[in-house]
């Protein structure tokens, strides 16, 4: 079977986002040890306070890009305040059925805001180019560029910088970072404006590729959560190419299998990966 | 609509997700496992249901060949065995998974069905709703059929109560507590606790089954829409409202959330927001869910010692 470029270059670029947003919500598991499952809702609020920006007040997609990112990096830390901080000391199952309520809350917030239906950024008509038998979109390269730097940026944060290694540090070993003099409150506040943020942008670039609808970010969520698990929970390196890889093989799947079941190539991969490699690509047993 | 019909309508709503939280309430009040696959163990047992009590579709644009026009006591009966054993069939391959990634499988599998429903249209009618589903005695009652069909859904929500109420007092019903517990203690008592962990599922996803079996038979049509997996989320919401581990609870926490996100049928249009106020009640859902996880933790008719299970990391 030749492999065709073009299904190749979606794979990727669906692979930027999933990578992406995959990052965001393994780094918040990796230091709260919870599975956020409004963290899909998260992403689509960034993208509606971005197309909010761009389409109604006007301003150039730039500007809307960082103010949806803002907000949602915001608003990951007053979700935290006003919600999250409450449970802290209580079990991850918890803090998981209290993310089910809090997506309710923002879900239907976005419908009652928004309106249940489909909206497109405001973006300038053109004909995509083609390269090598290749058709792309300028919005495409974009996402795919945008991803790459982000994904370097946080892997230099991680490495070179005091709150990265502290990050590091937690999200090995919880008690002893404590024990070692990590503040562990500031920490969580930085993980949730790295996070939110990350969550917005994945969110715009899931907009920026498709369109916005209230339940964008929830539908996205299981292929991200099939990448999260596939590098191993809690491992943004292992997140990224988890999320590459099935990009990639749901979008290659197309060649061999019904388009309309692309979407089961993340949900089988998931099934597949928890139940041969739990602890995900480059993992070593941890839990 | 008088008043009266609304709240029939609305009551056997409440029943249909009364039996849905009894199952999931099995599965997480009585074993502590964590199911997010609820929404399809209700389409398995409405499609079954529906495609087995109805002939095959005709004419040009058909595209379900497959129907059977069966009496629909053998579809709700068949719909709820199987339902059961695609429930027992996830937790073959999942169960062992510690919490959390068991939820992570649960929900990736009820998408994988709800994927399949939307395409496969020989069997279910795909993308397009599987319409005339037949009304049990319908014609026959002489009482308003909704009248009819609100008891007929509330008194099998009572047996099932009954029923699950006493297999929790069970040895049975407590080798699954021990389970919810600790896994190492029944284990040292020589119990299987991967085949009690598989009954628990099976029973729980059939009686999710029987709820999707009467849901399509109340409402004439299904779509595959109607299985989102906000449903399985919004039944979690009822269990841990009404307290996990009770049955009672299960079945008042559903009735609450019916009547909350109902209500709404009951306030007229013309009022401030009141195009937003589906979504507005939906939003007291999550709200009331949080608040009862921090006030109440045990829900309303929860015990507070079932609190330490299954949540162990």
């Amino acid at each position: 079977m030749v492999l065709d470029p073009q299904l190749v270059w979606n794979g990727l670029v669906v692979g930027s986002i999933i990578a992406v947003s995959a990052l965001g919500l393994t780094l918040i598991f990796g230091i709260l040890n919870f599975i956020n499952i409004a963290y899909g809702d998260y992403m689509a609020a960034g993208a509606y306070v971005a197309w909010a920006v761009n389409a109604q007040v006007g301003l150039p997609l730039g500007v809307a890009i960082v103010a949806g990112i803002l907000t949602m990096s915001v608003g990951a830390v007053v979700l935290d305040k006003i919600v999250f901080q409450h449970f802290r000391t209580r079990s991850p199952i918890t803090l998981l059925i209290v993310s089910i309520g809090l997506a309710f809350i923002i879900r239907n917030l976005i419908r009652a805001i928004w309106g249940p239906s489909g909206h497109f950024y405001d973006l300038p008509m053109e004909a995509n180019p083609s390269f090598l038998g290749v058709r792309f979109s300028v919005e495409q390269v974009a996402i795919m560029v945008v991803s790459i730097l982000l994904l370097l940026g946080v892997y230099a944060l991680l490495r070179r910088t005091r709150i990265g290694i502290a990050m590091r540090a937690a999200s090995d070993d919880r008690m002893l970072s404590r024990i070692r003099g990590v503040d562990t409150e500031k920490l969580v506040l930085y993980v949730w404006l790295i996070g939110g943020a990350i969550a917005g942008l994945g969110g715009i670039m899931l907009g920026l590729d498709a369109q916005l609808r209230p339940n964008m970010g929830f539908t996205a969520l299981i292929p991200i959560f099939a990448a999260v698990i596939l590098g191993g929970i809690g491992d943004p390196k292992g997140a990224v190419a988890g999320g590459y890889t099935i990009g990639v093989a749901q979008e290659v799947s197309v060649a061999v299998i019904p388009s309309e079941y692309k979407f089961g190539v993340g949900l089988v991969a998931l099934i597949v990966g928890l139940l041969t490699r739990p602890d995900g690509l480059f993992g070593e047993a941890t839990r | 609509m008088a008043l009266v019909d609304l709240l029939l309508v609305v009551g056997v709503i409440a029943g249909v997700y009364s039996l849905l939280a009894i199952g999931m309430n099995m599965h997480w009040g009585d074993t502590g496992l964590l199911n997010f696959a609820h929404a399809a163990f209700f389409a398995v047992g409405a499609y079954t249901s529906a495609i087995l009590t109805t002939p095959p579709a005709t004419g040009d644009l058909a595209t379900r060949v497959v129907g059977f026009d069966f009496p629909i006591v053998v579809g709700l009966l068949a719909g709820t065995a199987l339902a059961g054993l695609v429930g027992v069939l996830i937790a073959v391959t999942s169960v062992r998974l510690e919490g959390d990634y068991l939820a992570m499988v649960t929900l990736s599998s009820a998408e994988l069905i709800r994927l399949m429903i939307h395409n496969e249209a020989w069997l279910t009618t795909g993308a397009q709703t599987l319409k005339n589903i037949p009304r049990p005695l319908s014609g026959v009652v002489p009482v308003s059929y909704d009248i009819f069909y609100f008891v007929l859904v509330w008194t099998i929500v009572g047996v099932c109560y009954l029923l699950f109420t006493r297999l929790s007092h069970s040895p049975f019903g407590r080798v699954l507590h021990a389970i919810r517990e600790n896994d190492d203690v029944p284990l040292a008592l020589g119990k299987n606790i991967t085949v009690f962990k598989l009954k628990s599922f099976g029973i729980g996803a059939a009686i999710a089954g029987l709820a999707g079996g009467l849901w399509a038979h109340y409402v004439y049509a299904i779509s595959s829409i109607m299985f989102l997996p906000s449903i399985t989320f919004l039944i979690w919401a009822a269990v841990i409202i009404g307290g996990a581990g009770s049955y009672a609870g299960a079945v008042v926490g559903a009735s609450v959330i019916v009547f909350l996100r109902q209500i709404t049928r009951f306030i007229p249009g013309d009022v401030p927001f009141g195009d937003q106020l589906a979504y507005i009640r939906l939003m007291v859902v999550g709200a009331v869910l949080i608040l009862v996880l921090y006030y109440r933790p045990e829900g309303l008719l929860g015990d507070a010692e079932r609190l330490q299970a299954g949540t162990s990391e």
